[in-house]
């Protein structure tokens, strides 16, 4: 929805081959990664993968065991966390609660030369720019999750960082206040132009505000790429699983050709798959392929198709309004497939226990070793 | 809940078991005779203006206000040492150090008292004030720790990490946030670390030598009839002046807990 | 600077900076705690001399007979003779009627404040619990000594309850089973020791989840049988710690005995102060501290023994 044009910054952050250890317990296992200048990056993974604490390595809350990490070039080895070009806005939002909304917002300036007034000034227009103009003089712990979110972002950006850390900023919030403050923190972020680094568990989260998106499993990155890559074409099956849901069915690599690859798949006979569709890159012998639901589409009395077309019959219907995922047995499949069809005039929704004809596309399958 | 009626009838029958000895005290302190008694002889203040002469009394009050003002600000300090250590970070016989440093609260204070005796006699000091100092900086820390834990525990760590990622150094979000935020406890601790010294007498009584504090020198004049209106004058003023210090304190106990957002659990332990 | 230890990122490791935090403290409590205790059980092992200590080990402060003796001209020779702890029939007397006296006032505590605990958790609305806790918390804090001494006027052979009963003419003479005994000293005992039976009691009973009771008499129980299968087992982590809370500091209680108790009253923590403070026998006086606190932990273990299997599992 909100897909922008990956903008090729300079370099802003490096990580090279970054390890962490805690005692025995290996959290951060090889990071080589690099994030642009004015990117707004996701790190998005289940909890414990280590996303929370490569964050933290970027801040300087945690020290890392070995590996480099670069800042605008720079080794951040010797630079504690409160002399580092990062602010962040944590989980918590961390407002102090003895401080007025101001004093919180110009806590960061404390520090800074400049007069009063020009501090004033600044805390003005930092309120201003999250929308909360005229709130100054509150007492921080009287405000609503959403009023401290942006406290925590403004008191963040007055500092001018040329990275914002962002904590599973969201995550206090309520859906409506959620998918709210995904559009204004998008937003924020152009008018800023900073660099943005976002921690979250929320693949629609990512997936609607990331220009990139890091997937970690236990402390690894398995897949660094754009929202739509990242969903069309999944490296792994596990990053497949973790982002939307996926079909699985197991295949085996017939041939290798030109173009890509000849693949025997169970009950839906040979597909030619092109390179690009396997980004996993199998070696041959056992595989499988993957697609997604809405890749599948059901075909109503009197429809043609020019794509394949399979049988089968209605297992399970759950209907979401827009939406209706069923989960039909297609014939010479042990396990049902799910698939979603917008809810549009003519098309009824189906019974459990319906025969039906099923289209699909070779070009829309994924391979995975 | 049902069927309370019978619980706070009981309580309340308990709570004037509680209070009994306290409501007699003023009783007795204004009481027009020399026999602690009823029935009651008429009313007199004579008993509070004898309080005024008498010198031996002075210093005692003297020596046990210096002594409880030293001890509530060295075991508040030690305290707020501890809770931070405990609440904020592991470190190896975490455990161990801990449950030596709260051992005074369940200790008997005669252990206590014989224990620093035997030592500060074997090494030479003559007891007087700073060995009592001591001896009860031992048994209030525990205490302020109690209560300084709680403050500690409500204290988000991520607010000392916004600090020092919005440029504060160490000490100075030590000095910005988290004193400010842990303050309540810290007035709290010092007021009843405060109480305890200026009440304590098994310690006071092994270690003062011959500097009565204020129980020491109670607890002599016990021994002469005479002395006990007086006395009872004595306690009233005494008892007044902890409820009156108790109840700021648990004031600033319950304004710490607020500002923080925490749940009262209740209580000073 | 402890304080520097903040950030483990800035140099320090965790462990380091909690060490350096715990310092202050700890090195006061080994100072001033640990060393004079270990001092005393070493003393407990050495031979009395006349205001002095010999160091020479022996058993003697414990078993068997045993004696001051002075150092003359490089050879010890006894001056007086006196009874190890063990040894002495008063020490066994005494020592057994603490025992008795404390395990009365922990019992008298302990049941008297459990309904009173259970009241304020259960009964009392959420907003006026802490002002009840203070109320049932202040007569603990005020002037011990004072209350202890108004209890000797309220059960005195003239006192409160004697005076106004013969003023009533319910009485023609006082009484005398209420004064100077055994039982004043447990009752009064009981009343300084109350809010520290409530407070452990009543914090165990709030962590109860109250949707268990419900589910208790969900399943057929009536409201007495889920407060004994539910409520009493889940309580009882605070009524294990109101015990040894309440126990083992009633040893060490000397005033109450001294001034309520009588001649027949006295306690092991009197025999203990006359050793140290009127006899000048410190060997002795450590021996008979040790023995009380080996027979206060032993007591107190057994105790902890017997109620293990309500201490298993998350407690905090």
């Amino acid at each position: 929805m909100t897909e922008k044009p990956t903008m090729p910054g300079p370099t802003m952050i490096e990580f090279r081959d970054v390890q962490k250890y805690y005692g025995d317990y290996h959290a951060l296992r090889g990071i080589t990664a690099e994030i642009r200048a004015g990117e707004f990056f996701s790190l998005l993974g289940p909890s414990g993968c280590g996303k929370t604490t490569l964050l933290r390595t970027i801040a300087g809350f945690e020290s890392i065991s070995s590996g480099v990490v670069l800042i605008d070039g720079k080794d951040m080895a010797q630079v504690p966390a409160n002399q580092r070009p990062t602010n962040m806005v944590f989980q918590s939002y961390a407002i102090f609660p003895h401080l007025t909304v101001a004093e919180n917002v110009g806590f960061g300036l404390r520090r800074e030369a400049g007069s009063r007034e020009d501090k004033a000034r600044r805390v003005t227009e930092a309120l201003e720019m999250v929308g909360l103009k005229g709130y100054g003089a509150r007492a921080a712990h009287a405000l609503s999750g959403g009023q401290r979110q942006r406290v925590a972002l403004a008191r963040a950006l007055i500092l001018k960082p040329k990275v914002l850390l962002l904590d599973e900023p969201l995550s206090a919030l309520d859906k409506k206040m959620r998918e709210n403050m995904q559009v204004e923190l998008i937003k924020l972020q152009r008018q800023v132009g900073i660099t943005f680094i976002l921690v979250t568990h929320d693949q629609e989260e990512a997936l609607v505000m990331s220009d990139r998106i890091a997937v970690m499993f236990e402390g690894q990155i398995a897949q660094l790429d754009d929202p739509e890559t990242l969903y069309r074409r999944p490296k792994t099956r596990q990053v497949a699983d973790f982002i939307g849901t996926m079909n699985f069915l197991p295949a085996e690599v017939a041939a290798q050709t030109n173009e890509g690859y000849s693949v025997d798949v169970a009950g839906l006979g040979r597909c030619e798959i092109t390179e690009a569709q396997a980004p996993g890159a199998p070696t041959g012998g056992p595989a499988s392929v993957g697609f997604r639901p809405e890749t599948l589409t059901i075909l109503y009395e009197g429809q043609t198709t020019s794509d394949r077309v399979s049988e089968g019959t209605v297992e399970e219907v759950v209907y979401y309004g827009d939406m209706t995922y069923y989960d039909v047995k297609l014939d010479g499949i042990d396990t049902p497939v799910r698939l979603s069809m917008r809810n549009l005039p003519g098309r009824p929704v189906l019974d459990i226990r319906t025969r039906t004809r099923v289209s699909w596309s070779p070009g829309a399958l994924v391979l995975f070793r | 809940m049902k069927g309370g009626t019978g619980f706070r009838i009981y309580a309340m029958v308990y709570l004037v078991f509680l209070y009994a000895p306290i409501v007699l005290l003023p009783m007795f302190a204004f009481n027009n005779g020399i026999i602690i008694a009823f029935p009651l002889q008429g009313f007199t203040t004579q008993w509070f203006a004898a309080l005024l002469d008498d010198p031996p009394l002075h210093d005692a009050v003297r020596n046990s206000l210096i002594i409880a003002v030293s001890v509530s600000i060295l075991s508040t300090t030690l305290g707020v040492f501890a809770a931070r250590a405990s609440t904020r970070f592991n470190f190896p016989f975490k455990g161990p150090l801990m449950g030596l440093i709260m051992l005074p609260l369940v200790l008997p204070e005669i252990i206590v008292a014989v224990s620093l005796l035997v030592v500060l006699l074997g090494l030479g000091v003559s007891l007087n004030i700073l060995t009592v100092i001591l001896g009860h900086v031992l048994v209030c820390t525990p205490f302020c720790i109690a209560i300084l834990t709680s403050a500690f525990q409500s204290l988000d760590r991520s607010l000392e990490e916004a600090a020092y990622d919005l440029g504060e150094t160490p000490l100075s979000t030590f000095r910005l946030i988290i004193l400010p935020l842990v303050m309540p406890g810290i007035v709290s601790a010092l007021l009843i670390s405060f109480t305890i010294s200026l009440d304590e007498f098994i310690i006071a009584f092994f270690l003062a030598g011959t500097q009565a504090t204020l129980p020491v020198y109670i607890f002599s004049q016990f021994r002469f009839p005479q002395a006990v209106p007086v006395i009872m004058a004595l306690g009233t003023i005494l008892v007044c002046l902890s409820i009156l210090l108790l109840s700021i304190a648990e004031f600033f106990r319950r304004r710490g807990l607020a500002r923080s957002g925490a749940k009262d659990t209740g209580g000073f332990l | 600077m402890s304080i520097g230890g903040l950030f483990s990122r800035i140099g320090r490791s965790e462990a380091a900076s909690g060490l350096a935090m715990i310092s202050p403290p700890a090195i006061y409590a080994i100072l001033l705690l640990a060393a004079p205790l270990v001092t005393i059980l070493l003393y407990s092992f050495l031979t009395d001399g006349y205001l002095e200590i010999i160091r020479q080990f022996t058993l003697c402060n414990y078993f068997g007979p045993c004696g001051t003796y002075k150092m003359v001209e490089g050879e010890l020779v006894q001056q007086a003779q006196f009874k190890g702890a063990w040894s002495d029939p008063l020490f066994l007397t005494v020592m057994l009627r603490s025992l008795y006296v404390s395990l009365g006032v922990t019992i008298a505590t302990v049941f008297l404040s459990f309904p009173v605990a259970y009241f304020v958790s259960f009964h009392v609305e959420p907003s006026k619990k802490s002002l009840w806790l203070f109320l049932i918390t202040i007569p603990f804090w005020t002037s011990y000594l004072i209350r202890v001494f108004l209890w000797k006027v309220i059960l005195g052979y003239n006192g409160v309850i004697n005076s106004a009963l013969l003023g009533l003419g319910i009485i023609d003479e006082p009484l005398q089973v209420i004064n100077y005994n055994v039982g004043a000293v447990i009752v009064t005992l009981a009343h300084a020791y109350a809010p520290f039976a409530i407070l452990p009691i009543f914090v165990a009973l709030e962590k109860i989840d109250r949707s268990l009771l419900e589910a208790g008499q969900d399943l057929g129980e009536s409201s007495f049988t889920t407060f004994l299968r539910v409520t009493l087992p889940l309580a009882m982590p605070g009524v294990v710690a109101a015990v040894l809370i309440v126990f083992i500091p009633t040893i060490g209680d000397f005033v109450t005995p001294q001034l309520v108790g009588g001649p027949e009253g006295r306690l092991v923590a009197n025999l203990i102060q006359l050793q140290y403070l009127k006899l000048d026998n410190y060997p002795l006086g450590s021996a008979m501290a040790v023995s009380a606190m080996a027979v206060v932990t032993a007591v107190s273990l057994c105790f902890l023994f017997l109620n293990r299997r309500f201490l298993r599992g998350p407690q905090s």
